[in-house]
């Protein structure tokens, strides 16, 4: 039995046992990114050496019997847009390529305050910018499944970070998707939890009323585990809420809703078999589903790519090589800043910067930004009023299968077409889940997605186990470890 | 053709509050650079604004004291512009949901009252400070130091109507503003610390024109000095420019202190496109009907009040006016003193004249802690009683200023208590009379004057001692008898 390869519970429960040690643990996974990371590149930054000192502090709580955290001593990779203090913190960027952060997130702060260890900062696309991992200035990274595969974005590197066992569980940030896309095309659990429940202090904001920090796991109870220590409300973040849960059933007197939209052209039979294999299970347990339908869906990627690049067009603007990050020298100030622009962005990052600017543009603004936020408006009270006949959502995660590195990269709209099913809960600010159900013919995983109202993480969680447990899905990559 | 010209007012409060708007750094007055900072006040990437509830309340209390509806849903903006002291590259600002709307402010210009319709109240953080080498322009400089212990330091924004008509009334409106300022407690109200700066709108147009002419903006006055002729120059450039037939082209011009004339900065087609969105980061501001009662509580007398208050003493509107812009001891000494007396004129006269001229000469700052409030009343009943002469007076004041003691004391010292015996006068009198003969003929030869100059040797032979005005009657009959 590889140590890499258990939950979280398992994990702490051997750490109690003093069957294994956390320094063990972390040795273990250091040896599967070191026989992983140069096929893969799911980080940008390695930590092992400043960590086994605290790995070591773990091994003593345990065998004091002092520890009470189930985090104490667990491995987490951090998306590299997460600050930790003393770190960099590069977004994959060139413009922050020799960027350290003089402070910590709240998450990182949390995460601690809990003995926590981390492993690394890692790949994103740029800014979190892309549904690959192939916008990053520093170097694609590839799917576990199989390396010709992309392992989806903008958290690739957390996924493939924890679908190769190069770390427990990772933190990521979900925007539009960016959680759940790659932890669907990796095998794993992504939680995109309710917007405001976790602190966004520390993240580097792509678009600031969707951005959502959340963790990509194994399984959904490690991600239940992570939820409970990152979130809670934060003085430091005036969009943070407290947490106060409902609680809505998750046993089989729970209504199931079944998302016409995200149902037909445009997603892959094998996705949709994948929610109709779990229907069934529902229904064979005694859940009552029934198909819903919510036509504006359908908007979703217009209305999205019109309010995140208007968002990220103004907080991208602070990157101009005054006073941190690259500097690219001209004669004045302005050329200066021009200067730093053009070349410390990406491709991607520039278009959506662009595409911003204009929908924020006097004369466009009603016609473009302010019908996006309009229809955004439409689009949550019609989720409210879908709630009130069904307790959970159900989907597909991504229209397909995760596709082959390059396959997309020259095709912009076809890339942001693979966001459809995710972007929906973002703009909504509703928690969803994906959880890994089955491979496709390709042996590459495929997932579904379930959301419910905005507050209800935990019963979410807790209805997105009973399908976890009743699935069985046997999600291990072949050949890392 | 007869011109009128039409003049509004936007200026700028930066708030006395202890920390900044959005973070809790310290605001500092210090010349020493950077050292109130944090990351979200120098936009650091993932740093987050919180807004500062006092600022917010100080806002509402200038909202509410002139009169303004309050804007209970209001939304904080971004203005999206790059400079290099602007650290997000982006301000906070609030746009189309001000705090406060359509308000009236009371000005007085002599002895009439005027009433200036206030546009809008409104929040926005300050910028840093730049530092240009050479010329001291951005297009220009070589290098630029940058200063960011100012940046987001909260600022209130007053935007008047188009309704001010010369530089007369504007100097009265931003007199009556910073008073407002200083008494709501809101700032310090210095004009020479920059704590007031103000840009002025001017157009001019034909008397009997419905529409007003092309507006010319002069940004970023701070004294009324500069304010006044500024306007001044520019009323008289614009109406030169309209009788020779020349078109104003709208713009935004520089006040040149040095050569008191005003220079173009940038011209309307250079203008920004801000294009303000509501910050994604700041939520829906609510300001409930319980905070804005709990705000209204804090109002203290207001100036305009303050006047109709003194005024039921007796005092004018125009002394009511200087003594509701005068210091807080000054009011108060006001009132201490007329409540003793009841005399107006005596009570305004000694305090704003004789004793602010004295220790304005005398470089007092403010009152010895001996200087009881009885001692005007004091110095003022000497006078009425006849028992010290006016002369007499102003020596007891400089006195009590400078010695513990006390009127009467000094009084009786310095032996100026007045003589208001007749028999004594007479027999001094005759002294002169017989000194003087020669000074006697050429009175009665019709050389009316040299009775002064008399009474003046009389006064100057009895240390002041006499009471002049019995001193001259008694004279005049000698003479003539």
């Amino acid at each position: 039995m590889d140590a890499s390869n258990l939950s979280i519970r398992e994990i702490n429960s051997l750490f109690t046992k003093k069957e294994l040690k956390p320094s063990e643990l972390y040795l273990k996974v250091f040896e599967n990114a070191a026989n992983s990371e140069a096929a893969l590149h799911a980080h940008l930054t390695l930590f092992e050496e400043e960590n086994i000192k605290k790995a070591a502090e773990s091994d003593k709580r345990f065998n004091n019997g002092e520890s009470d955290s189930l985090l104490d001593g667990i491995p987490i990779a951090i998306k590299d847009n997460i600050n930790i203090k003393n770190y960099k913190t590069t977004c994959s960027s060139k413009m922050l390529s020799n960027y350290t952060s003089p402070y910590d997130a709240t998450v990182i702060e949390k995460l601690k305050e809990q003995n926590t260890l981390f492993t690394g900062k890692t790949n994103l696309d740029e800014f979190a910018m892309g549904s690959s991992t192939e916008n990053s200035a520093f170097g694609l990274t590839k799917n576990p499944w199989n390396i010709d595969y992309v392992p989806g974005g903008s958290s690739g590197g957390s996924a493939a970070s924890v679908g190769a066992r190069s770390s427990i569980a990772a933190l990521g940030s979900d925007t539009g998707g960016s959680i759940r896309q790659p932890a669907s095309f990796c095998g794993l659990v992504g939680f995109k939890p309710t917007y405001g429940t976790v602190s966004r202090f520390g993240l580097v904001a792509f678009a600031s009323s969707l951005d959502q920090i959340g963790p990509i796991t194994k399984t959904v109870d490690d991600s239940r585990i992570i939820f409970a220590s990152i979130s809670g409300e934060d003085s430091r973040d005036a969009t943070s809420v407290i947490n106060n849960q409902l609680d809505i059933p998750s046993d089989n007197t729970a209504t199931i809703g079944v998302i016409k939209e995200l149902m037909e052209d445009g997603i892959s039979d094998e996705a949709k078999n994948e929610v109709n294999k779990v229907v069934e299970i529902l229904k064979s347990k005694g859940y009552k589903v029934k198909e819903i339908s919510i036509p504006i869906i359908k908007l979703s990627i217009s209305i999205y790519y019109l309010i995140a690049p208007a968002e990220c067009s103004a907080n991208l603007a602070r990157f101009d090589g005054v006073r941190y990050g690259l500097r690219v020298d001209g004669n004045t100030s302005y050329e200066m800043m021009e200067n730093t622009r053009a070349e410390g962005f990406g491709a991607e990052v520039k278009r959506r910067i662009l595409l911003g600017t204009y929908a924020l543009s006097a004369g466009y603004y009603d016609e473009y930004y302010g019908k996006a936020l309009q229809a955004r408006k439409e689009m949550i009270d019609e989720f409210a009023k879908t709630f009130r006949d069904v307790d959970y959502l159900i989907s597909p995660t991504t229209p397909t299968q995760a596709f082959k590195s390059g396959e997309k990269t020259s095709n912009p709209l076809e890339m942001y077409m693979s966001d459809l099913c995710t972007i929906p809960a973002n703009l909504a600010g509703l928690p969803a889940i994906s959880i890994p159900t089955g491979l496709s013919k390709d042996a590459l995983p495929l997932g579904v997605q379930v959301m419910s109202k905005p507050l209800s993480d935990n019963s979410l969680l807790d209805f997105s186990e009973i399908i976890e447990n009743e699935v069985q899905f046997d999600g291990q990559p072949k050949g890392w470890l | 053709m007869s011109l009128k010209p039409t003049i509004g007012i936007e200026t700028h409060i930066e708030l006395n509050t202890n920390t900044k708007m959005f973070c809790r750094c310290a605001v500092v007055d210090t010349d020493e650079p950077n050292i109130s900072l944090c990351p979200t006040c120098i936009g650091l990437p993932g740093a987050l604004p919180v807004p500062n509830k006092k600022a917010i309340e100080y806002i509402t209390l200038l909202a509410l004291s002139t009169g303004c509806e309050i804007t209970s849903k209001g939304m904080f903006h971004r203005k999206n512009y790059f400079y290099p002291d602007l650290p997000k590259n982006y301000q906070i600002s609030q746009f189309d949901l001000p705090v406060g709307l359509n308000g009236e402010l009371e000005i007085v210009i002599d002895e009439n009252k005027d009433y200036i319709q206030i546009e809008r109240v409104h929040m926005e953080e300050d910028t840093g400070k730049s530092s240009h080498s050479g010329t001291g322009r951005i297009e220009s400089a070589t290098s630029t130091a940058l200063d960011f212990n100012r940046s987001g330091v909260p600022l209130v924004e007053i935007v008047t109507k188009p309704v001010i008509s010369s530089s007369k009334q504007a100097v009265a409106y931003i007199e009556e503003l910073r008073q407002l300022s200083i008494d709501l407690n809101i700032s310090e109200g210095r004009l020479e610390k920059g704590n007031l700066r103000f840009d002025a709108n001017i157009s001019v147009a034909p008397e009997d024109s419905a529409e007003l002419g092309t507006k010319v903006e002069i940004k970023n006055m701070n004294s009324l000095r500069s304010l006044e002729r500024a306007i001044d120059y520019e009323i008289q450039r614009q109406t030169k420019a309209l009788e020779e037939g020349i078109e104003i082209v709208q713009e935004t011009r520089h006040w040149d202190e040095n050569k008191e004339i005003t220079s173009t900065m940038r011209s309307k087609e250079g203008s920004a496109d801000y294009r303000y969105f509501s910050d994604p980061d700041l939520p829906n501001m609510f300001l409930s009907e319980e905070f804005i009662r709990e705000v209204e509580t804090l109002m203290p007398l207001l100036p305009k009040a303050q006047r109709e208050e003194l005024m039921t003493t007796g005092l004018s509107l125009s002394q009511s006016n200087i003594l509701s812009k005068s210091d807080e001891w000054i009011k108060k000494l006001y009132v201490k003193v007329f409540d003793q007396t009841k005399d107006s004129i005596a009570s305004y006269n000694w305090i704003t004249g004789e004793l602010q001229g004295q220790m304005r000469k005398a470089n007092i700052e403010v009152l010895p802690e001996w200087f009881n409030d009885d001692y005007l009343p004091e110095i003022i009943e000497l006078i009425k009683s006849d028992k010290v002469s006016f002369t007499s007076a102003k020596i007891i004041l400089t006195e009590i200023l400078t010695t513990d003691t006390t009127p009467s004391k000094v009084a009786e010292q310095k032996n100026l208590f007045q003589e208001n015996d007749s028999e004594k006068i007479s027999e001094m009198i005759n002294q002169i009379i017989q000194e003087n003969q020669d000074l006697v003929d050429r009175i009665k030869s019709g050389e009316d004057k040299l009775v002064g100059f008399l009474v003046g040797q009389l006064m100057k032979e009895s240390n002041g001692s006499v009471n002049p005005g019995m001193a001259k009657e008694l004279l005049l009959k000698e003479l003539e008898g």
